[in-house]
């Protein structure tokens, strides 16, 4: 029996579990007692994060399509026809690009933009689930000047006021919104913003309620009460700024109602207060100008970079902040620096022996779109794409698709070269946490069949297109990340082995806060008797790692099982008021399109509100036209 | 009992189509020796492995009168029972069994039988019916009242017009909806009660079907006049393990796999969360 | 069946003294004849029972790992059925799992949990797999003469010091240990040198901190016999369960870490020439437990998953059927939680028909 210690892989938190392993099976996941995320506790994924490695239906061997028909072949014949295959495409001057993905370890994911930006020399280098994250994190970058937002997961535990804007937390969150739970049950206050009940609005000391996806709405007033209401003690802090007139002036006049007054006086007046954005509490349009206003309001009320008080963005899935940091972004090279930083152009060009790419590429969806030739590593695309089942579609244009996989995906089906490398649990690498804790992941049974490290994989792949890669462990590529990759220049190989990993903590590189006029809630405006809204949190029953673990994948199976096509969530009184009772058909029609589905009555919709799941996206996604709400007529169909 | 968990392994000796999702599946244990000694009770249960897929427990449906044949009839509702059907005779299942209590014939012997049966709840009520078809002489007046969404959902359609064509018992048959050709009863099974005469007094009513067919029956035969004592049915729950293991199946402290499935009403109304 | 163990009639001539200096030479030849599993710092610095390779790592000291020894009765992931494909047929078979081996340094909360266990198997239909695989395991427990800082082992009759469940029993005695074997296999385990006899004083001196644990136990219980009284007569008020389930987060963690809990799922697992059918951990608490193929879920709700976990625990039927309690006070529930609704949290909003109260 083995066991290792590692990170679990789910949703960003970063909590520690022992994984064991008999036999050469993954058999069981254990919570760290002293990981100082987890402090012993699991969620209900990490205690099966064993599971999908072992009981999912993996790729054991490479295959390559012969005829339409999947051939295994060996190692060699697939690098040498997946070489053979991009390299054509190249020759041919079409557009070529590389996915990394939130599900892929640091180390996968920095090949991957070595793959993109040295080998294939191109900037197309994305990974679907950064649309959703980036615009949140530019926002509060763009009022604090740093590149993430401050704070830590635990500040939550500490904080007297907990400001949360959701998204469905406990389920999406487990870990966080149990540091939040932690907090109220010290005395915290919690303040939810949502248009939905949940679990953790039923902890709260008031609901804010605010249109579907619309957590934005709250903002303006938040920020107008502490500044008209002289409860913006931090003022002193930023009075200099001279965005801050311009901030003011454009608040003036606003209407503020007395909760969101009292909500504003807590939160100025509380000595540790955080903020927590969860998924889909703002709408992709929103999103940016919501996150910047909410730093702003931290800054006024001087908790911008007092400890304790955080600003916490939650992204949805494993390693996503991993990934952006180590450049899998069309716009930016490894580290996160700026596409004409010459110092890490300078040094990419020595250590690559190569000139890299340094021009910005296409984003996920135009890549998975336009490009003839992709690479995916890891990406189950009609999990992360916002099209769904779309994003296969789409792929059937590109003339040489290779991916890089554990699990017998749909995305692998429709590949042309699939290459099978390891899963969690079998194989090592760091992940980072939400709040940039790196992190090991260790190997604790070996990948089945043929399968091989995926860093080993791709490190193979970057060789061949003519770039040194004689990484003889994972330690050599961790030293060329740290030499190229600023954040990770901090973390020692010594701190990963033994501390809990690193905190990786950077000095600012803007001039500072920066104050602006706010701009919320004028677009998009929604008409019509009832908002339907996308349930915009991920949908765990559509990622390899949870739909092929059996104890995990139930609820997501007898879900989709239910409910074929889709479904639609209403309050009992509209249900009632339509005359139609759970199960029975209803049909939504919008200026886009309209769609009929079942009806489940649910306690946590608001009256006036039809929530569709974003599981479901495929099948009803037509009536909200591609966006995140839409006004829609609802009628017994 | 040696291995609690270890499967004998049997064949599929046959298979019938009831209706489109629904197959009975004849069953021969590979052993002779064990398939000849292989008994079980009408309404006791069966742990059916499809290898690879795990084990689920479902009713046997054939009578231990008749006991040539180990039949069970399954609907597609999930991966393991998806997967028998894509099963052809003669392939290989895992039999498990007999598990839980099965109704208790010899205390129903010399008592008027009702059998109320609503859908996929016929299965486990026919090997039951069988058993005492095939001792006739020993029970009293036989009624049988099935039901179903449509024409299309009945089960045992041959065998319902061998029990319709034979003087020895009453036989009532409707649907939820005609379909074209139908020219039996149209209504939910409570609307055969007023077609017949019940006697409650001297009646044993066995009832199986799904929840809330099974809620207005008894609701009904109450109001009636029956005995809970005489109201018996079968419970279903959510089961793994089928010897009181695995807690999946517990109500209070009660193992439907162990102390079930079959209960009579009083017992069910005792039964508490 | 393992012999009950007489604590009343302890014959004070039973009891053996190890020196501290010869514990490492003793695990040792432990380990000639079994596998010795013991607490020892595992990465990160947690304390996790596993197989001994070094004695001297053995950890005697405060503490008990976050992870009861269950794994080792009940792993996580248990093949229990062999299901090979060879030619035209399929052949089935047992598992079993007969090693020797030895638990060192169990605690007394533990021991009970694994009596319960066994009970548990072996009662009604009895898994002779599991009794075969438990039957073949030593225990040897320390007892807690320190108690611990979440522990309530005194409520459920569990400890500080062990009176089932183990063969031997070992007390601290400063630079020895007091040894005492509770079944014939656990009197021939501390037969031999490196042990002698006892002396009166070193009995006494056990004696005394039996009782000088049990009162720093002091009022950090939790009042089981009331919720118990509650509980089984359904006189919970429904509202408490409800004002209870925010406050937990379905992880499952309390199932998963109670040395008693062993609700499970089977599922086949693949392998080279067919299938290896486990038993695999499942929690009362999640939702699909006990959700039928049809869509209906009889425990639909939340608070009556948390009324269920509770009800199986400490209700008089429940005590009836399995014959003890089930909980033994380790507390490990209150670290591993999520949210907040640990045995004692709960138990204590029972008697006071409060939440959080």
């Amino acid at each position: 029996m083995a066991t290792v210690l590692t990170t679990c892989p789910f949703c960003t938190c970063g909590c520690g579990l022992h994984l064991q392993a008999d036999h050469g099976h993954l058999t069981g996941s254990a919570p760290s007692e002293h990981h100082p995320v987890g402090q012993g506790k699991l969620c209900a994924r990490g205690w099966h994060a064993h599971e999908a490695p072992t009981w999912g239906p993996r790729l054991t061997r490479p295959l390559l399509r012969r005829g339409g028909e999947p051939v295994e072949v060996s190692w060699a014949e697939a690098i040498d026809a997946v070489v053979q295959g991009l390299s054509r495409i190249l020759a041919d001057g079409d557009p070529i690009g590389v996915l990394g993905s939130a599900r892929a370890t640091n180390e996968e994911n920095f090949l991957a933009v070595k793959l993109a930006r040295g080998a294939l020399r191109t900037g197309n280098v994305d990974f679907c689930l950064r649309a959703g994250l980036q615009p949140l994190i530019d926002g509060v970058a763009e009022v604090t000047g740093d590149p993430w937002p401050p704070g830590r997961l635990l500040d939550l535990e500490r904080s007297e006021f907990i400001l949360l804007f959701e998204g469905d937390l406990a389920e999406t969150h487990p870990r966080a919104a149990s540091l939040v739970a932690a907090a109220v049950k010290r005395g915290a206050r919690l303040v939810t913003v949502g248009w939905h009940q949940t679990q953790m609005s039923r902890l709260a000391a008031r609901h804010l309620p605010v249109d579907p996806g619309a957590g934005h709405q709250v903002i303006p007033g938040l920020l107008a009460a502490v500044l008209d209401g002289g409860s913006a003690d931090g003022a002193g802090a930023v009075a200099a700024d001279p965005g801050l007139a311009a901030l003011r002036a454009g608040l003036a006049g606003l209407a503020v109602g007395e909760p969101v007054r009292e909500v504003a006086a807590w939160y100025a007046s509380a000595a540790r207060a955080s903020i927590v954005v969860g998924e889909g509490a703002l709408l992709p349009d929103e999103a940016r100008d919501g996150a910047a206003a909410l730093a702003m309001l931290a800054a006024v009320t001087g908790h911008l970079g007092r400890a304790g008080s955080a600003i916490l963005i939650l992204p949805s899935r494993g390693n996503q902040r991993g990934a952006l940091e180590v450049g899998v972004r069309p716009d930016a090279l490894p580290g996160g620096v700026p596409l004409d930083d010459a110092a890490v152009i300078a040094k990419l060009r020595r250590t690559w022996s190569r000139e890299p790419s340094v021009v910005a590429g296409l984003d996920a969806e135009a890549m998975v779109a336009g490009c003839r030739g992709l690479v995916v590593v890891a990406e189950e695309l009609p999990a992360v794409l916002r099209a769904g089942g779309g994003g296969l579609d789409a792929l059937a244009s590109a003339s040489f698709v290779v991916v890089l996989d554990s699990f017998a995906t749909a995305t692998a089906r429709a590949a042309h070269a699939v290459l099978p490398v390891a899963a969690f649990g079998e194989t090592d690498g760091t992940t980072t946490s939400l709040d940039g804790r790196v992190q090991r992941v260790r190997e604790c049974a070996s990948p089945p069949g043929l399968a091989r490290p995926g860093w080993q994989v791709l490190a193979e792949l970057v060789t061949r297109f003519g770039l040194p890669c004689t990484y003889g462990s994972i330690g050599d590529l961790h030293r060329e990340m740290t030499d190229l990759v600023p954040l990770f220049g901090e973390i020692g190989e010594g701190q990963l082995d033994e501390s809990w990993g690193a905190l990786v903590s950077r000095p600012a590189t803007g001039p500072g806060v920066h104050l602006r006029t706010v701009d919320l809630g004028r677009r998009d405006p929604v008409e019509g008797p009832c908002v339907a809204v996308f349930d915009e949190a991920f949908d765990w029953g559509s990622d390899p790692s949870v739909a092929h673990a059996p104890t995990l994948c139930r609820d997501h199976v007898a879900r989709r099982k239910l409910f074929p096509t889709g479904f639609v969530e209403m309050n009992r009184a509209d249900a009632d008021r339509l005359g139609v009772r759970p199960g029975w058909a209803v049909r939504l029609t919008s200026k886009h399109g309209e769609v009929t589905v079942p009806v489940v009555v649910s306690g946590e919709v608001a009256p006036g509100m039809a929530r569709l799941p974003f599981s479901a996206r495929d099948r009803v996604g037509v009536v909200l036209g591609g966006r995140g709400r839409a006004g829609v007529r609802v009628e017994r169909a | 009992m040696g291995d609690l968990f270890l499967p004998e392994v049997a064949r599929i000796a046959s298979m019938r189509d009831e209706t489109p999702d629904t197959r009975t599946f004849a069953l021969r244990l590979r052993d002779d020796r064990r398939h000849d000694s292989f008994s079980f009770r009408p309404g006791q249960f069966l742990e059916l492995s499809v290898f690879g897929f795990g084990e689920a427990p479902f009713c046997f449906a054939s009578s231990p009168t008749r006991p040539d044949s180990i039949e069970t009839t399954v609907r597609r509702t999930g991966q393991l029972t998806n997967a028998l059907h894509t099963l052809a005779v003669g392939d290989e299942v895992g039999l498990r069994g007999p598990c839980g209590n099965g109704f208790d014939v010899e205390a129903a012997r010399g008592k008027d039988l009702l059998f109320v049966g609503g859908g996929i709840g016929l299965p486990p009520l026919r090997g039951l019916i069988w058993n005492v078809l095939d001792e006739r002489d020993r029970f009293g007046r036989i009624q049988i009242l099935y039901g179903a969404r449509t024409p299309t959902d009945l089960v045992y359609k041959d065998e319902l017009r061998t029990w319709a064509a034979r003087g020895d018992l009453e036989l009532l048959v409707t649907v939820d909806r005609g379909e074209s050709g139908w020219t039996g009863n149209v209504g939910m099974v409570p609307t055969l009660f007023d077609k017949t005469e019940l006697r409650p007094a001297t009646t044993l009513a066995y009832v199986c079907g799904p929840p809330i067919m099974i809620k207005f029956v008894v609701q009904d035969l109450l109001m009636r006049g029956f005995a809970e004592e005489s109201v018996i049915s079968t419970l279903e729950r959510m089961m793994q393990c089928g010897v009181g293991k695995c807690n999946h199946c517990a109500i209070g402290h009660c193992y439907i796999c162990r102390d079930g499935p079959v209960f009579n009403f009083k017992q069910i109304r005792e039964l508490v969360e | 069946m393992r012999p009950a163990n007489d604590v009343q009639g302890r014959d004070p001539g039973a009891s053996r003294l190890l020196v501290k200096s010869d514990l490492v030479s003793w695990i040792r030849r432990l380990m000639d004849d079994a596998e010795v599993i013991a607490p020892a710092a595992g990465a990160g610095g947690d304390l996790m029972f596993g197989p001994v390779t070094d004695p001297a790592s053995v950890w005697l000291g405060p503490g008990n790992p976050l992870q009861p020894p269950k794994q080792f009765v009940l792993p996580q992931t248990d093949p229990i059925v062999r299901i090979e494909r060879n030619g035209g047929g399929v052949q089935v078979s047992s598992i079993s799992d007969e090693r020797a081996r030895v638990i060192f340094g169990m605690r007394s909360c533990d021991a009970r949990g694994m009596a319960y266990l066994r009970r548990m198997q072996a009662t009604d239909l009895p898994d002779d797999s599991y009794l075969r695989r438990a039957d073949r395991i030593a225990v040897v427990t320390l007892a807690c003469t320190t108690p611990c800082t979440l522990g309530f082992c005194v409520c459920c009759d569990a400890g500080p010091f062990a009176r089932d469940g183990h063969d031997v029993q070992l007390v601290d005695l400063g630079d020895r240990f007091l040894a005492e074997g509770a079944t014939e296999r656990g009197r021939a385990m501390v037969a031999d040198a490196p042990f002698r006899p006892a002396t009166q004083g070193d009995v006494v001196r056990r004696d005394e901190l039996e009782r000088e644990a049990e009162r720093h136990f002091g009022d950090e219980s939790a009042h089981l016999g009331a919720a118990m009284r509650r509980i089984s007569t359904r006189r919970v008020a429904e509202e408490l369960w409800e004002a209870m389930s925010p406050w937990c987060f379905e992880c499952g963690g309390c199932n998963f870490i109670c040395p008693t809990c062993y609700c499970f799922s089977v599922k086949d697992r693949c392998q080279d020439h067919g299938w290896e059918r486990c038993r695999t951990w499942d929690s009362c608490q999640y939702s699909a437990f006990t959700l039928e193929a049809s869509g209906h879920n009889p425990r639909e709700r939340r608070k009556e998953r948390i009324k269920r976990r509770f009800f199986h625990k400490v209700s008089a039927q429940y005590y009836q059927r399995d014959g003890a309690v089930g909980c033994v006070g380790c507390g490990r529930c209150v670290q591993t939680c999520l949210g907040t609704t640990d045995m004692p949290a709960v138990v204590a909003a029972i008697r006071k028909g409060v939440w959080h109260g």
